[in-house]
């Protein structure tokens, strides 16, 4: 489904990705892991046109959109940002709905089809007619959740989407994302930080260091492997090959 | 010596740069301007907030103006004996200089600011980019609403600005300076032309299109963080009060010079 080659991204003298291979197939779930400022989020970002890579390949379901060609695609994704990134013009719901809206459906419908996206993600319906601003950042999230999945999109992108969640929103966010990878067959591709969420969401993962795929395999290799890298972030221990700097 | 050459020659072409960028940033506005979508939503969120939201402050800026501008001409005058032109001299002033620029000077800082600061907080949060990955366009979801809004209102915005203007000089002649209230109105009419009247509408959407698009520009060129909103709006600012200005001095030319 997605493939990148050889992928090369510098922002002025900081070389953060340098040769990044990657093969997602359909329907799959991915997990790219990596320490804080490796480029996870810039290897997303490049993938939906959002930055244009200085070297390599991006081919979408046999298109080759490494350049432009995005735009064609772009219904097809959905995306949930680090920061949420909510517009805050809008309430809640048309948030959620913003793609719908512009689709000529009628608004009243739309906002009953955004309490149920709501609901998917935890949230409260009163919370539909709220501005992003009086929300707290975990309510943000679920709310960029509920607006990256609310057109059932077949590629998704979740850009952290536990991040700033309690155990329990977390373990109903995870299993939410699995349900889509599985049940509607979308292809999915996670970045996070955390373990939990790297058992309950991934079929593949991919640890990014160095401006490179540092390792990909089954999660159920994650744990047998001896690669130097996975073992210390999967143990979160501050002495092994990635530096931590005291 | 070499340096300062170099240094002079550097800002110059800096300067050229940033007049290129401005000027495909307004043609690629003029471009989605006539392609489709066009989001109505957005236009008349953007007329209410520029046109009707400015009201107030277009309204005390004109009257003071007006009032001032009749009390400077009548004591001015007054040196030559020709306190009588009073009304004729306000009409002209408001309408053909200081309706336009103040009021579009009033819109740079009221509109232009609050347009480069939100644009700009978008950017900076990464909802420009949610917006593109919502195939949005944000030039047609945010420029284009925001300037065509701005380019429309303002001749209104201008014509009350001048009605205003010369209200507050009829105040200040007939309570002050002892006008006749009757003959101050009709001195008022009989001197204005055609001319004078529709280069002030004129003026005000050209200076109408100018806040918005600076506004517009520095948001969506904005830097990172919150020190890039800062910046954005204020470059945003300073450069349309300037272009304002320059505008008006071409616009002028345009319609008087003999
Ligand atoms: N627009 C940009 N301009 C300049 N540098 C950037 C830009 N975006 C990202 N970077 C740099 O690229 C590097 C990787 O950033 P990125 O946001 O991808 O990290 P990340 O892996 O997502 O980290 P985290 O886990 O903390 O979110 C960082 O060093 C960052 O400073
Ligand atoms: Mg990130």
């Amino acid at each position: 489904m997605i493939t990148l080659s050889g992928l090369h991204k510098t922002f002025e003298n900081n070389a953060v990705l340098r040769g990044v291979d990657l093969h997602i197939g359909k329907g799959q779930s991915l997990v790219v892991i990596g320490g804080s400022g490796t480029g996870k989020s810039v290897l997303i970002k490049c993938i939906l046109g959002l930055m244009t890579p200085d070297a390599g390949q991006i081919v979408v379901d046999g298109q080759n959109i490494t350049q432009n060609g995005h735009a064609k695609l772009l219904h097809r994704f959905g995306m949930l940002f680090q920061g949420a990134a909510l517009f805050d013009s809008l309430p809640v719901w048309e948030n959620v709905c913003f793609r719908m809206l512009r689709s000529g459906q009628s608004r009243a419908d739309l906002r009953d089809v955004a309490a149920d996206k709501l609901r998917r993600v935890g949230l409260e319906p009163d919370v539909a007619d709220k501005f992003p601003a009086e929300l707290s950042g975990g309510m943000q999230k679920r709310v960029g959740l509920a607006r990256a999945i609310a057109a059932d999109p077949e590629i998704i992108f979740f850009d952290e989407p536990t991040t700033g969640l309690d155990p329990i929103m977390a373990g109903v966010i995870n299993d939410l994302i699995r349900e889509i990878t599985t049940e509607m067959g979308a292809t999915a591709i996670t970045i996070t930080h955390d373990m939990s969420s790297v058992h309950a969401i991934a079929d593949q993962v991919a640890m990014l260091h160095d401006g490179v795929v540092q390792w990909h395999g089954n999660v159920a290799a994650l744990a047998q492997t001896d690669d130097a890298h996975v073992r210390q972030f999967i143990t979160g221990s501050a002495t092994g090959p990635i530096p931590t700097l005291r | 010596m070499i340096r300062l050459l170099a240094m002079i020659g550097a800002a110059t072409l800096g300067g050229f740069a940033a007049v290129g960028r401005i000027a495909l940033f307004m043609a690629s506005t003029l471009r989605h301007l006539v392609t489709q979508p066009f989001y109505g939503r957005e236009f008349g969120k953007a007329l209410f907030q520029i046109g009707f939201l400015s009201l107030p402050v277009v309204g005390l800026t004109a009257l003071f103006t007006g009032g001032a501008l009749a009390l400077q001409i009548y004591s001015g005058g007054a040196r030559f004996s020709a306190e009588a032109v009073v009304p004729q001299i306000v009409a002209i002033g408001m309408v053909r200089e200081l309706g336009p620029v103040l009021v579009g000077l009033m819109i740079a800082a009221r509109v232009t600011s609050s347009i480069a600061a939100e644009i700009a907080t978008m950017k900076v949060t990464e909802q420009i980019d949610a917006l593109v990955t919502l195939s949005t366009h944000p030039m047609k979801y945010l420029t284009v609403p925001r300037v065509l809004a701005a380019t429309l209102v303002m001749p209104a915005l201008v014509g009350v600005g001048d009605i205003i203007g010369i209200f507050g000089g009829y105040i200040v002649g007939t309570e002050r300076l002892g006008f006749n209230a009757a003959s101050y109105l009709q001195n008022t009419v009989d001197f204005l032309e055609q001319r004078d009247i529709v280069s002030s509408l004129v003026k005000g959407a050209v200076f109408g299109f100018i806040a918005a698009l600076m506004g517009c520009y520095y948001g969506m060129t904005a830097g990172r963080g919150a020190s890039g909103v800062g910046a954005a709006t204020k470059g945003a600012v300073v450069a349309a009060a300037v272009l304002i200005l320059a505008a008006n001095l071409i616009l002028t030319e345009a319609f008087f010079s003999i």
